[in-house]
């Protein structure tokens, strides 16, 4: 019965382990990241601080957004929608363009994403 | 034995052995997943209904078939049944629903799995489909070199959404990996590396030995690999390269530069600050950092090659980025005298620039090294048009089955394909004595980056409905007088125009005849000034005549031209008073200021606005607002969605922006 039941359960190969552990953030942050950093990171600063470079020229400063209190009252459709209609657009400063027609939903919800991960813990 | 007994208990045998694939059949896992999953959907359903459903679905094998990419049938689905179903959002494997990614779990029907994550699609048991069983076919690209899938239909050299990837090719750009080593669509690859024949008359021994011996640590910027010679090597070597004959034309140049007497330093200075050298080199690290660092140059190479050198270029490297400057020979004197200043190693022992005195027995010796380490590869043979790859082919080597590759010495290594790789890329001479790779120092990073662009070299190339290739876009460079300007000036080192050049200045000069008023244009080829402050890198003073200067912005005004752009944008009518106010109402309200400097004020980000009038051409103000996106998608000018008569308002405003006339040089 042994033999008839065909050719022995082939002994499995054990997986590679990864060399490189794969990176700490995941793909759709480091997308909204590399969105962040090339339209955002000049004004709105590396950190999220509002201490970008060409924040001093500006009055009103851009928000600081990894503010835990900024964080915790605005939901991800707050952020979305402040990016897409500018800050004119929520009532806010025109200085802060309104990205809706550069940016497509899918980069804005990833930078939303980012935008949380940004967020300083005391 | 009676027959009869015997038919019988055949009988019986062979009703046994019929029974046999059901029964493996009904034993196979994938089917007790399927019933899990059935269960798992039931609770986490939105309704009663949807619960329904899923306790209903039948136990069966799914399949994508993608008929349009060489016939390829993913049964990756029978198991991981909720890739593409939003119901199973975070649920546990393999029933989780796919992250996003710009082709799954969306695309899933056109696109399959195998074909970004590699693996056996028409298998249908997990060490079969995964690639672990034994005899099964290549495995699964491990998750961290996912993006090598992408690779394999994406030509081009950035992919958006690749980021790991489009860093590995750049790094292999960079350092030149196509130089030795083959690939489809690489045959056209020529390094930088310049031609070594004006050695002899440029440097001494002392410094080609410290050369040699680890490149990077004499330029950081260089991306020579380090090749582990041996001082027997470094010394014939450094025979052979100075022992070669020197063109007469270059040797003639060297010697007569060397003659000349010394520059004034102080000028040489002020002249070496306005060549925005620093805009490709760096000195003491600071600067751009494609060309050599210059802090120790004049270590490097003696007084006389220099001059000539920065004279002209070309002659010395026809292939060099460096543009020639239209230096006077007093100018090109106080340059190189402020280099010989200020830019040597002063630890350095004085006869390190020492001609050598060149043993004939240690140059032969040195040449036949010199082509054993592949560096015609790099560095051009002397008579030879093109040197044959030294290298392996690169073609398939992402589809390379991990039972081919040798793996020599490293029993430490997990017999992968992606460990094989990583390894040789890190270090390429572990594997066996007496192989002849360099080893280039990449970082982890980078080394990663390196690995995920070649496993996307697949062997078989992607079907044209699949492939993505770069969009081809013509350069309209004319030949004759005004392009030997652009090849002199060089201007394709750092502007894009068409599909070529580099990117240094950020903003392609496709279509500059259409954006900038010519007179404009003349005046900033003599003597530019920064246009976009956040820019570190800025366009050098090549003290270009007058008349080169014409000759360029006529060709530029009449050739590189967006045919897209209207002349006139307000079609004959001139703004009326009120347009001008209403358009300079719409500047404050849509906040440009926070990115463009008008006078005094505004942000740093996007050129300063002040000569819009005297600058740009209205048609083009005009459908830059309309849509900035237009000539290059990453320009971060955000599109405002402005009506046409909002636009033409905010146009006219602008256009009446004139800066006050420049009295003196630099006075801007």
């Amino acid at each position: 019965m042994a033999i008839l039941t065909g050719c022995a359960r082939p002994a499995p190969v054990k997986p590679a382990a990864a060399k490189t552990a794969p990176p700490a953030l995941s793909y759709e942050i480091r997308l909204g990241r590399a969105t962040y950093q090339h339209y955002c990171q000049t004004c709105h600063g590396e950190t999220g601080a509002g201490d970008g470079f060409n924040a001093f020229n500006l009055d009103p400063h851009p928000r600081d957004l990894s503010d835990p209190k900024f964080q915790k009252a605005k939901t991800d459709a707050d952020l979305a929608d402040a990016i897409q209609r500018g800050g004119a657009g929520v009532g806010l400063s025109s200085l802060m363009p309104p990205w809706g027609r550069t940016l497509t939903r899918e980069q804005v919800d990833q930078v939303v994403l980012y935008l949380r991960s940004m967020e300083k813990h005391p | 034995m009676p027959l009869r007994r015997l038919f019988a208990l055949t009988s019986v045998a062979f009703l046994v052995v019929l029974a046999i694939s059901p029964a493996k059949n009904a034993l196979r896992p994938y089917r007790g997943l399927q019933r899990k999953f059935a269960a798992l959907g039931a609770a986490r359903a939105h309704s009663a209904q949807q619960a329904r459903e899923y306790a209903a679905r039948p136990v069966a094998i799914h399949q994508i078939w993608l008929a349009e990419l060489d016939q390829r049938v993913d049964r990756c689905t029978t198991c991981h049944l909720g890739v593409a179903d939003p119901v199973m959002k975070g649920a546990p494997p393999p029933f989780a629903l796919h992250p996003w990614t710009p082709h799954a779990p969306g695309q899933i029907d056109r696109f399959g799995c195998t074909s970004c994550h590699e693996g056996q699609g028409p298998a249908t048991s997990e060490g079969q489909a995964h690639g672990t069983a034994r005899d099964a076919g290549p495995p699964l690209l491990p998750v961290t070199y996912v993006e090598g899938g992408c690779g394999r239909c994406h030509a081009t050299q950035v992919v958006r959404e690749a980021p790991v990837l489009s860093r590995g090719r750049a790094v292999m750009d960079r350092y030149g990996c196509f130089a030795c080593h083959g690939a489809r669509g690489h045959e056209g690859f020529r390094s930088e590396a310049p031609p070594l024949s004006s050695e002899p008359v440029k440097t001494g021994a002392g410094w080609l030995r410290r050369w040699l011996t680890k490149p990077r640590d004499v330029d950081p910027n260089s991306t020579m690999p380090d090749f582990q010679l041996s001082a027997a090597e470094i010394d014939e070597l450094a025979h052979y390269v100075l022992g070669q004959d020197v063109p007469e034309d270059l040797a003639r140049r060297v010697r007569a530069a060397a003659e000349e007497p010394a520059g004034d330093v102080a000028n040489g200075k002020k002249l070496f600050a306005e060549a925005r050298c620093i805009s490709c080199h760096t000195v003491e690290g600071k600067g751009q950092g494609s060309a050599p660092e210059l802090s120790k140059v004049a270590t490097a190479a003696n007084r006389g090659w220099l001059l000539a050198y920065v004279r002209d270029p070309h002659a010395f490297n026809p292939r060099t980025p460096m543009p020639q400057y239209h230096f006077s020979d007093v100018e090109s004197r106080d340059v190189v005298a402020y280099m010989e200043d200020e830019f040597r190693d002063f630890d350095a022992p004085a006869d390190i620039l020492e001609p050598l005195h060149v043993n004939r027995t240690l140059a032969e010796a040195g040449e036949k090294t010199f082509h054993r380490y592949g560096c015609p590869s790099c560095h051009g043979a002397r008579g030879a048009r093109s040197v044959e790859k030294f290298g392996p082919d690169l073609d398939g080597i992402g589809d390379k089955k991990a039972a081919f590759l040798d793996f020599g010495r490293r029993t430490d290594l997990p017999r992968t394909l992606t460990a094989w790789l990583t390894a040789k890329v890190d270090a390429p001479r572990s594997f066996a004595k007496a192989l002849r790779m360099p080893s280039y120092g990449l970082n982890a990073d980078d080394s990663q980056a390196v690995v995920t662009a070649l496993l996307s070299l697949g062997g078989q190339p992607v079907p044209e409905a699949y492939r993505v290739r770069p969009a081809s876009q013509p350069a309209p460079i004319p030949s004759g007088r005004v392009g030997e300007l652009v090849d002199r000036y060089r201007c394709l080192s750092c502007h894009q125009i068409g599909d070529r050049g580099g990117d240094i200045s950020t903003a392609p000069l496709t279509f500059e005849g259409s954006k900038v008023q010519r007179d404009w244009l003349v005046d900033y080829l003599v003597l530019s000034y920064s246009i976009r402050p956040i820019l570190t890198e800025r366009m050098p003073i090549f003290h270009m005549p007058r008349e080169e200067a014409v000759q360029l912005a006529d060709a530029i005004e009449t050739l590189f031209v967006d045919p897209r752009v209207p002349e006139d944008p307000f079609q004959g009518r001139p703004a009326s008073d009120a347009d001008l106010v209403e358009g300079e109402r719409l500047y404050t309200t849509l906040g440009c200021r926070g990115c463009h400097i008008l006078g005094q004020k505004g942000g740093y980000y996007g050129p300063p606005l002040t000569d819009t009038g005297g600058r740009l051409k209205p048609g083009w103000t005009y459908t830059w607002l309309k849509g900035p996106q237009r000539w290059r998608a990453d320009v971060r000018c955000p599109d405002y969605g402005l009506t046409d008569r909002d636009a033409l308002r905010l146009t006219a405003y602008l256009a009446t922006l004139h800066a006050p006339a420049v009295t003196a040089k630099g006075a801007r």
